[in-house]
């Protein structure tokens, strides 16, 4: 090897510290963005595929009435319509055959397993279609319920008796509710299994593909609205409908958003870590100025001495791409997969992504170039006078250490400092003292730690803040469904028997009746938009408290009057209270003007609220009521489930046509639980982003050490011990840590605000109230202090180590 | 003597160096020249200007004003009409430079360190430089330790590494800064003999600069300073008179 390369490869391992610290903090941006950028690739490409092999419906039709095959192949020969399949799908608890928890259940059943020919089901275990009496799992039941194939399945029935079906089998179901948050978990059964549940043998849904213009939503919206139109002409009644395109999942702009964010985090950790970079190439330049004064005397030129320096950067890059391609392509399949199991499809196989090596060999030559190259040039510019004299700083030229005025200002304030205190009887230790002055000695290198560790700590605690913010959101969203139990009849009942019925049961505290009309919302050409259902409570009803954006709520003398959700502005985007809408009701076009909007989980279509008083009124139903919600005492899950059965029981007792008693929002478990997922994800980013900035720190110290070196012989040399040079150097660790960490607590300010907007637009498409916590403050607080002290403790323990003689030699 | 068969030429020589006390004069008007196969010393008190001086020479350091000439190589070069890089390469061709304090790499061989010259100036061939690096050392009787670090060898041997790189681009011109100072006079005695026999046996032409007086019989010529002035230059000295070593 040529002197002058063997030379770079001599300073690549001389301080082998130092390269591992740059390397891996180079290796863990890379890596980030290897395994984002993976899966993104990965993700993005299966999931369209993947969802589009299962042959997903465009139309989802939901009836109030149950149909039988004579109107399923009617639907057949609409125009639009390329097939249909009819099911019947109902909400059923179940439990294990040995356990006494009920858990609610979307049974679903199928005409013929084998005719499946919309969102087919993918095996999992054992047999993907039940026989009669049987039932066949979708995967996420297993989160659930702890029962596995073979085991009984006990059924709870309308009347109150149960019935046990054997478990045949476990599937995967990536389409039907695909993208919906609220869903809950499917079982699937076939017709003729209906009747041991004591069910009927007919639909009331229906699952249908279009002909063509498969990935044309406005297309499939206008299909949809001329089935339903057809269907409710002929006495089935659709109170539902849900479209997709065939080739785009539903919730694939929610993933790409999510990857986006955690990509914009691994950014951010490249950043850091090109700080940490320029830091480390800052003082070894420093460090190597008499080398390059020496070898330009020899006749070394600038470029020469540059490209030695830039391959010096370049070793350090390929060091971290050898970590970093291996395992950020490894990380990329291992991310994409567990997206895939959330999301319930299969990917097509392991394989890597060579788009994602690309940028990752990129970045990690390329931001180390970058971070580097200004320390490079000024150190490849520095003159042979200046380099060899022994004397950088009296040399011509900027200083490059920072001008002694500005030391001697900062003594000055420390002197000054230290007397005014001391007249207050506050002596500040010695060593402390000199710390702080060491944290101050290197402003260039102390503003950048300071920003790395301020960055890290700001998006670690905005984490926090953003997960407290996604459940305060599902809190509140949660307040739309303030009844304890919702019972449904299959027939309208006066509200003074039902309130009087229900009153009976003890724990019942409060009944209310409601109602509510299925719509249509039209475009302004007057075509069909979507399905509008509109609730209504009594106007001064407390079980629904909405996050209001703009204008009222419903008053009990509106008429024709309705606040309408957020999801209202993906058709009329310039929308305002006080507004009208074109709404086709019974048939008839009329304009109904908007009191207020309110938020909403984005995806779960368009909902709107008009007061009891006028809806009943239309519906012809003064005093009555199909729906009921309930308050009970309690509140908790087990006291809802358990009113739920009693007056589920109570109710067919009595004689009534119920249809079904509802416990709470299970549901909303559900939404927590994905949004769980989201939040790991993230502070998992976060994470990466501290260790990258307590490697900087780590950096720093062992930087500031290595330079003061002399100044540590001769603290031993004048009689300081080993834990006096330890306790020196941990303190400016310390200082360093706990500036950062005041810092980022401004930081975290409008880092959560950031983050929130992103994340919540993603996730629920609108924005949402960002709410703080202190969890985050203080966990980032007790990590920063620990961090900080390993981070000053091992350099500190190698200067202790130092003995004087080694000292005084060090050049 | 003509002019031209001058190998250095110092004209006019000044440096002024402004510093924040203000503009300090540390050479005036400094004139001489250096034939090929001098031995020539600069002698004078420490302060007197005598790296200034060398510096201007190698071009290390800028001039205030007047003329630094080289004749070397088949060339005659203005010194500090050269831009940075081409003064780098044109001194690592043309002028062996040594300090006091050795100078060499530490994270380098002996043998390395001799190379670098070589590897930067581009003149041999990777194998070739390494060969003739071991001759270098050889020259300097340090070849049995060449693969050996700098730390792990004397001061005395240290400043014959340094020789030994100086001469590695095989430059006409040695210029060396005290080259004994940090050594003992026996160890001392030793680099001047390896100086006598580069002069005698090789051709080279050595400027040196040394604070001690006692040495002046053994250059070839010397010339003393004292205040950045030149108050002494001996006549051309007689190689003869100097046959008296090895
Ligand atoms: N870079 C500089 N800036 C200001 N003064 C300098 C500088 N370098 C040298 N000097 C001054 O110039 C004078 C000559 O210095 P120098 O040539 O190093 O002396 P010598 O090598 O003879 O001991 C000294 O007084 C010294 O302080
Ligand atoms: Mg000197």
């Amino acid at each position: 090897m040529q002197p002058r390369w063997r030379k770079v490869f001599l300073d690549l391992i001389e301080n082998k510290a130092r390269t591992l610290l740059v390397v891996f903090s180079i290796a863990v941006g890379v890596f980030s963005i290897g395994v984002i950028a993976g899966a993104y690739v990965i993700i993005s490409h299966d999931l369209s595929i993947s969802y589009a092999a299962n042959n997903p419906a465009n139309v989802e039709i939901r009836t109030l009435n149950n149909f039988d095959d004579g109107v399923l192949t009617s639907v057949r020969n609409m125009r639009g319509i390329e097939d249909a399949e009819g099911r019947r799908v109902m909400n059923i608890r179940v439990r294990a055959e040995n356990s006494s928890t009920w858990t609610t259940l979307n049974v679903i059943a199928f005409d013929d397993f084998a005719k499946n020919r919309i969102d087919l089901l993918t095996p999992y275990q054992g047999q993907s279609a039940p026989g009669k009496k049987q039932v066949v799992l979708e995967k996420d039941v297993l989160k659930h319920l702890n029962v596995k194939v073979g085991d009984q399945l006990v059924f709870e029935l309308a009347d109150g008796t149960t019935k046990s079906l054997p478990i045949v089998g476990i599937v995967k179901d990536p389409t039907t509710g695909a993208g919906d948050f609220l869903a809950q978990p499917f079982a699937y059964i076939t017709m003729s299994t209906l009747p041991a549940l004591r069910q009927p043998e007919l639909y009331n849904r229906i699952y249908a593909t279009v002909t063509t213009g498969q990935d044309d939503e406005k297309h499939i919206s206008d299909v949809t609205a001329y089935v339903k139109d057809k269907l409710n002409r002929n006495g089935t009644i659709v109170f539902r409908t849900r479209t997709s395109k065939t080739h785009e999942h539903p919730l694939a702009s929610t993933i790409n958003a999510i990857l986006g964010i955690l990509m914009a985090l691994g950014i951010l950790v490249v950043f850091l870590s090109s700080s940490l970079i320029a830091n480390t190439l800052n003082a070894l330049i420093n460090q190597h100025l008499r080398h390059i004064g020496v070898m330009k005397l020899v006749g070394g030129r600038n470029r020469q001495i540059l490209f030695m320096y830039l391959a010096l950067i370049v070793s350090f890059g390929v060091l971290a791409l050898l970590i970093a391609i291996p395992l950020g392509g490894q990380g990329a399949y291992g991310l994409a997969a567990f997206i895939a199991g959330e999301l319930r499809f299969d990917l097509l196989g392991y394989r890597i992504v060579p788009m994602a090596f690309m940028v990752q060999i990129g970045i990690g030559i390329l931001v180390p170039l970058i971070a580097g190259l200004v320390p490079v040039i000024n150190g490849s510019k520095v003159t042979v006078l200046k380099a060899i004299s022994g004397d950088l700083a009296r040399a011509e030229g900027k200083p490059l250490h920072k001008s002694p005025r500005r030391e001697s200002a900062w003594q000055r304030f420390e002197t000054r400092a230290a007397v005014a205190l001391a007249k207050r009887g506050i002596h500040i230790p010695r060593p402390f003292l000199i710390s702080l002055r060491n944290t101050f000695r290197r402003r260039g290198r102390l503003m950048l730690t300071l920003f790395t560790l301020t960055m890290g700590g700001a998006i670690f605690i905005a984490v926090f803040n953003v997960r407290v913010t996604l459940h305060d959101y599902i809190g509140a969203i949660g307040k739309y469904f303030r009844a304890d139990v919702t019972v449904d009849f299959d027939q309208p009942y006066r509200v003074d028997k039902v309130q009087q019925y229900a009153m009976q049961v003890p724990g019942v505290v409060d009944v209310e009746g409601w109602q509510g009309m299925s719509t249509d919302l039209l475009y302004p050409d007057g075509s069909v938009a979507e399905t509008l259902n509109i609730l209504a409570p009594p106007a001064h009803s407390e079980l629904v408290q909405p996050i209001l954006v703009s204008g009222r709520w419903i008053h009990s003398d509106d008429e024709r009057k309705i606040a309408i959700s957020e999801a209202v502005l993906q058709y009329y985007p310039d929308l305002k209270a006080g507004d009208f809408l074109p709404l086709k009701v019974d048939g008839r076009d009329e304009q109904w003007q908007v009191v207020g909007i309110f938020k909403f989980v984005g995806r779960e279509g368009i909902l709107a609220y008009a007061p009891l008083e006028y809806v009943a009124q239309r519906n012809d139903l003064a005093n009555q009521a199909l729906s009921f919600r309930i308050v009970t005492a309690g509140h908790d899950r087990a006291t809802q489930d358990r009113m739920a059965d009693t007056l589920d029981h109570f109710f067919r007792d009595n004689g009534f046509k119920l249809r079904q008693a509802q416990s709470g929002l299970a549901s909303l478990d559900t939404a927590s639980e994905s949004l769980d997922t989201l939040v790991t994800f993230l502070l998992i980013m976060a994470l990466l982003t501290a260790v990258v900035g307590s490697m900087g720190l780590a950096g720093t110290m062992g930087m500031n050490v290595l330079e003061r070196t002399r100044e540590i012989g001769i603290m031993r040399a004048i009689g300081a011990v080993d834990s006096i040079i330890m306790r020196t150097v941990i303190a400016e660790g310390m200082v360093i840590g706990i500036i950062s960490f005041g810092m980022a607590i401004i930081l975290s300010v409008p880092f959560t605000y950031l983050l929130s907007l992103i994340v919540s637009l993603a996730v629920f498409e609108t924005p949402i109230k960002t709410v703080f916590t202190i969890t985050g403050y203080l966990i980032w607080l007790g990590l920063i202090l620990v961090l900080s002290a390993i981070a000053s403790v091992l350099p500190a323990r190698n200067a202790a180590r130092l003995t004087i003689r080694e000292v005084l030699a060090y050049e | 003597m003509k002019v031209s068969s001058s190998i250095i030429e110092v004209k006019n020589l000044t440096k002024v160096y402004s510093t924040e006390a203000g503009d300090f004069n540390a050479l005036h008007d400094v004139n001489f020249q250096v034939k090929k196969g001098e031995f020539l010393g600069v002698i004078g008190k420490s302060g007197a200007g005598k790296s200034t001086l060398l510096n201007m020479i190698t071009g290390v350091d800028h001039l205030t004003s007047g003329e630094v000439l080289v004749r070397a190589n088949g060339h005659t070069v203005s010194v500090h009409q050269l831009d940075e890089d081409e003064l780098a390469l044109w001194r690592g061709q043309t002028l062996g430079v040594i300090f006091q304090s050795f100078q060499l790499l530490p994270m380098l061989t002996l043998v390395e360190n001799v190379m670098m010259p070589m590897d930067l100036c581009g003149n041999f061939k990777p194998r070739e430089s390494r060969e003739r690096a071991r001759e270098l050392l050889a020259l300097v009787e340090l070849e049995d330790q060449m693969d050996k670090l700098p730390t792990q060898i004397s001061g005395g041997q240290q400043q014959r590494v340094a020789i030994a790189r100086a001469l590695a681009n095989d430059p006409p011109i040695l210029v060396a800064d005290e080259p004994t100072g940090s050594l003992d006079s026996v160890t001392a005695d030793h680099i001047f003999d390896v100086f006598e026999h580069l002069v005698q046996d090789r051709g080279k032409t050595i400027i040196m600069v040394t604070h001690d007086n006692s040495l002046g019989p053994r250059f070839t010529r010397s010339l003393q300073i004292v205040d950045g002035e030149v108050v002494h230059l001996t006549e051309a000295g007689h190689r003869s008179e100097r046959k008296r070593m090895k």
